[in-house]
């Protein structure tokens, strides 16, 4: 059903309100297949309000998204099948609490696309295994440290086989020696040519892994080029002054 | 008795802890109007209140009748068997105890691996077992010489024959069953709105429909939130409704005027009753805690954040 | 970057879309409106009908006249009212009570006031308003009649069994509640003991001890009114329950400040007055105050131990021969006043919730 040619998200003239707050204001991007994009920007930006557009967990009050060639507007059965191509990790990981790492991996596949449990299970030990925790498929979410669950929310994510994941700053919420190990997997990933956006503050990672970085600010979309000529030679002025916040220090 | 009542009162308030936690805003806002009205007043208020609405029903002769069913003011009469008390309970007793392994099968982890088609085999069975169970403790119970049922039918200025339920008994179920559905349907809320947000969301991002973000997180959730709560409602339930019945048969004016024939007696009644009290009390407490221990979240809940 | 006229959705538009997804956001959601505004609309009207529209309200209306109009007969409360309120407190005197209740009510309203929150200038204004409610209502003195406590009914007598449960009860859960932690484990045992038993009976037992049985045990010296002992019953049950509200406050507030203070000296009565108590009391005043509004639905049920307090003068009042169809409009009356109460109660505890939040983080 997804459109073979079309990129993978269009978005056009975007904007959204919160009563009387402007917080999206005009926002216009493409992010092809298998592109790489991060999003970075001070908070209260509109990042993460835009990538929440993308799968509606945000209405947007006008313009445009396609995923996948497919407009979202507001019936329920175009939300639900988009939701199934567009995976999301959140930045407090939103394990089921009450369900296992196994559990919460098929759960989805299982009830949405009718996979077979047999089938479910072997998608999500691959993909356990590819985060590099499947010796906890039997525990519980509150077992386990916080990279760990950062990490099944990714597998948890991937076994709905996405075409496109969106981060929404998911290295935010955890201690310091554990964000390399979620990076790791995220940097992987990138490579097998997944399509990701990224709500991140982590530069490193922009630099190495992204195709294109975007800086928002105040809602809109200030600048975005390739990581290079963006960290070497920003053009824009707040872009600068962001730029010598987060890295400078 | 009061296990009807209980059971009523959960299944309504489970309605109206769902219509207050709904998106739909007319639904809550009858919600509302029904949990402040009915916590807010006395349960005791409330029993005298349907108790009064109750005996003041028809007398006999004029006696409401559906069916083979009759409702006057002195009781509800209604078909019953032929047996004797000790093969009814055991009867009861059976048919509780397949309602029990049936939800323990659905529910248990044990069966979590067994495939649902078998297990609702086993269901089917345990229920099969159970109702032949019952049917063989009735007839062996039977009262020889009569009908093995009995109708109410009206002889005089009197209405004979059938089982007779006091007024004072529905009278208590009902009041029981209105109150405790307020006081759940306000716990029930309280669980979904402990539910994090952000698993609300987790669920939808993974493309689960609306039904399903509900029945297998939110009401998941909600429940192991509750459950504590609703524990010390069920017992609190439970006490009022063994004092409801004490009362009741007494009649409830006799006890008012310090009817205290004999000092020593009544001593030793108390003296009983609290112990009972303390007993019932306990294991009920205990149980139900087991319960909840049985389905309680594993670990420590770091990083269900909201 | 781009100048667009973009302007916020306006009200109507956004009106239209909370209606959308509130009320119909689906088929079922639909429906489900509709049968709910069905039924509001249905109960609205038929309770409108019933109290006002088809009601009677003149006093002299009989049976007769009310089955005719179909609505609520509130002649009956016309009638009946001062047993209600009074109980059978003698008809001339009633003025005494009446005021005695306006006391109470009025103490209650001002302890509410935060600027009355000052424990000296709280205990004068609730001794003054004992002592006034005492005097006013047994009378003995400033040439008042005497009115013996077993003709005290009626309103009043919620009143006055409420506010003693709590006033004599919550300095006894304080104190409990401090026992049960004490670094001496024989108290803390005993007193652990002693909280978990009272809390495993139910009210009407232990109300029936105190009220029939101890005459028949204690030496006829210690035992008095069967008011007061009563009230000592119900304040012993408040007490024991909202030991353990204060004792779950108590386990909320971080030890480290009790430490804290212990290094700097402070003695033990400064150290949990000043510093322990008032946090505790912070952190427990939702569940204290729900135990309050419990209190005051719970004194309805010394009707089963002979007092005539407001329920049991209400069924008296529609038991007499003329009135006995009118009980819904006797139960309506009484539940209107344990709702006012009971409600206004919860209102103020909310409103508390929020101040005292407001001031914390």
């Amino acid at each position: 059903m997804s459109n073979r040619q079309a990129p993978a998200i269009e978005i056009t003239g975007l904007n959204k309100f919160y009563g009387s707050f402007h917080a999206l204001r005009d926002i216009n991007l493409t992010v092809s297949r298998g592109e790489k994009v991060v999003v970075c920007g001070p908070s209260g930006s509109g990042k993460s309000t835009m990538i929440r557009c993308i799968n509606q967990l945000e209405e947007h009050d006008a313009g445009t998204i396609r995923v996948l060639g497919t407009a979202l507007d507001d019936s329920v059965g175009s939300i639900d099948e988009i939701r199934r191509e567009v995976g999301m990790v959140f930045q407090h990981f939103n394990l089921f609490p009450h369900m296992t790492v196994m559990e919460n991996c098929t759960l989805a596949p299982m009830l949405v696309r009718k996979t077979p449990r047999a089938e479910a299970e072997a998608t999500a030990m691959r993909f356990l295994e590819k985060v590099r925790i499947p010796d906890q498929a039997e525990k519980f979410p509150g077992q386990l440290s916080g990279g760990q669950q950062q990490r099944v929310a990714i597998a948890r994510a991937l076994c709905m086989k996405p075409e496109i994941l969106l981060f929404d700053e998911p290295t935010s919420a955890l201690d310091p020696e554990m964000i390399a190990e979620v990076l790791d997997v995220m940097s992987s990933l990138a490579t097998e040519g997944m399509t990701m956006i990224c709500v991140t503050h982590e530069m490193g990672f922009a630099r190495k892994v992204a195709d294109r970085v975007i800086f928002m600010d105040r809602g809109e979309i200030v600048e975005e080029a390739a990581p290079d000529a963006f960290f070497s030679n920003p053009r824009n002025e707040r872009t600068r002054r962001f730029l010598s916040q987060v890295l400078g220090h | 008795m009061g296990f009807v009542g209980l059971f009523c009162a959960t299944l309504l308030g489970l309605v109206i802890g769902l219509a207050r936690s709904s998106k739909n805003a007319p639904a809550r806002l009858l919600g509302t109007i029904y949990i402040e009205i009915f916590c807010n007043i006395p349960l005791i208020v409330q029993l005298f209140f349907w108790y009064a609405v109750v005996t003041q029903l028809p007398n006999p002769r004029n006696a409401i009748q559906i069916g083979h069913v009759m409702l006057t003011g002195r009781g509800l009469h209604f078909p019953g068997l032929n047996v004797t008390v000790l093969s009814a309970v055991v009867a009861i007793a059976i048919m509780i105890a397949a309602l029990f392994v049936i939800l323990w099968i659905a529910v248990a982890r044990r069966f979590g691996r067994v495939e649902s088609a078998r297990r609702r085999l086993l269901s089917l069975g345990v229920l099969v077992t159970g109702i032949l169970g019952a049917a063989v403790a009735l007839s062996w119970g039977r009262i020889p010489e009569t009908p093995l049922v009995s109708l109410p039918e009206l002889r005089g200025l009197n209405i004979r024959g059938g089982f007779q339920l006091r007024p004072e008994i529905y009278a208590l179920a009902f009041a029981i069953t209105v109150y405790g559905a307020a006081y759940i349907g306000e716990i029930v809320r309280g669980g979904f709105k402990s539910v994090g947000r952000g698993q609300v969301e987790a669920a939808q991002a993974l493309g689960l429909s609306p039904w399903r973000v509900f029945s297998r997180v939110r009401m998941p959730l909600a429940v192991r939130a509750m459950l504590p709560i609703l524990i010390n409602q069920y017992v609190w339930l439970i006490k009022a409704t063994t004092l409801g019945i004490a009362v009741g048969f007494s009649d409830f004016f006799m006890v008012i005027a310090g009817s205290i024939t004999h000092s020593g007696q009544t001593l030793e009644l108390i003296g009983i009753l609290m112990a009972g009290f303390l007993i019932i009390n306990f294991s009920l407490a205990a149980v139900l805690n087991r319960v909840n221990r049985a389905i309680a979240l594993k670990g420590k809940q770091i990083g269900v954040a909201q | 970057m781009t100048d667009l006229s973009i302007h916020a959705p306006d009200p109507s538009q956004r009106l239209w879309r909370r209606l959308r997804s509130e009320y119909f956001a689906s088929p079922l959601g639909s429906i489900l409106t509709l049968v709910c505004v069905a039924i509001l609309g249905l109960l609205i009207w038929w309770v409108l009908d019933w109290t006002l529209f088809r009601a009677t309200f003149e006093a002299d209306a009989r049976a007769a006249e009310c089955r005719a109009n179909g609505g609520a007969c509130w002649a009956v409360i016309a009638n009946r009212w001062r047993l209600i309120m009074f109980g059978i407190y003698p008809y001339d005197e009633q003025w005494r009570s009446a005021l005695a209740c306006v006391i109470v009510i009025a103490t209650v309203v001002l302890s509410c006031l935060p600027r009355m929150w000052g424990i000296i200038r709280l205990a004068a204004i609730w001794l003054f308003a004992a002592l006034a409610f005492y005097i006013l209502m047994k009378g003995g003195a400033l040439g008042l009649s005497r009115v013996s406590e077993e003709q005290w009914g009626g309103l009043a007598l919620t009143l006055f069994l409420f506010v003693s449960t709590v006033v004599i009860g919550m300095p006894l859960a304080v104190m409990l509640a401090l026992m049960r932690r004490s670094e001496m484990p024989v108290i803390a045992r005993v007193t652990g003991l002693f909280i978990d038993a009272i809390r495993s009976l139910p009210l009407l037992a232990i109300l029936f001890t105190f009220a029939v049985v101890l005459p028949f045990v204690l030496p006829a010296m210690l035992t008095g009114e069967k008011l007061y002992r009563v009230i000592v019953g119900l304040a012993i049950f408040f007490a024991a329950y909202q030991a353990e509200i204060i004792r779950g406050g108590l386990q909320g507030t971080a030890s480290g400040q009790e430490e804290a203070a212990k290094a700097l000296g402070i003695p033990y009565r400064y150290r949990i007055s000043r510093i322990v108590l008032p946090q505790a009391f912070r952190l427990a005043l939702p569940a204290t105050i729900n135990q309050i509004v419990i209190t005051f639905m719970e004194t309805s049920l010394v009707v089963v131990v002979g007092f005539v307090e407001l329920l049991a003068a209400g069924n008296a009042a529609y038991n007499t021969g003329e009135w006995k169809f009118a009980y819904v409009e006797v139960y309506v009356f009484i539940s209107a006043i344990y709702f006012t109460f009971v409600f206004g109660l919860s209102r103020y505890g909310a409103y508390l919730e929020r101040r005292m939040n407001v001031g914390r983080r």
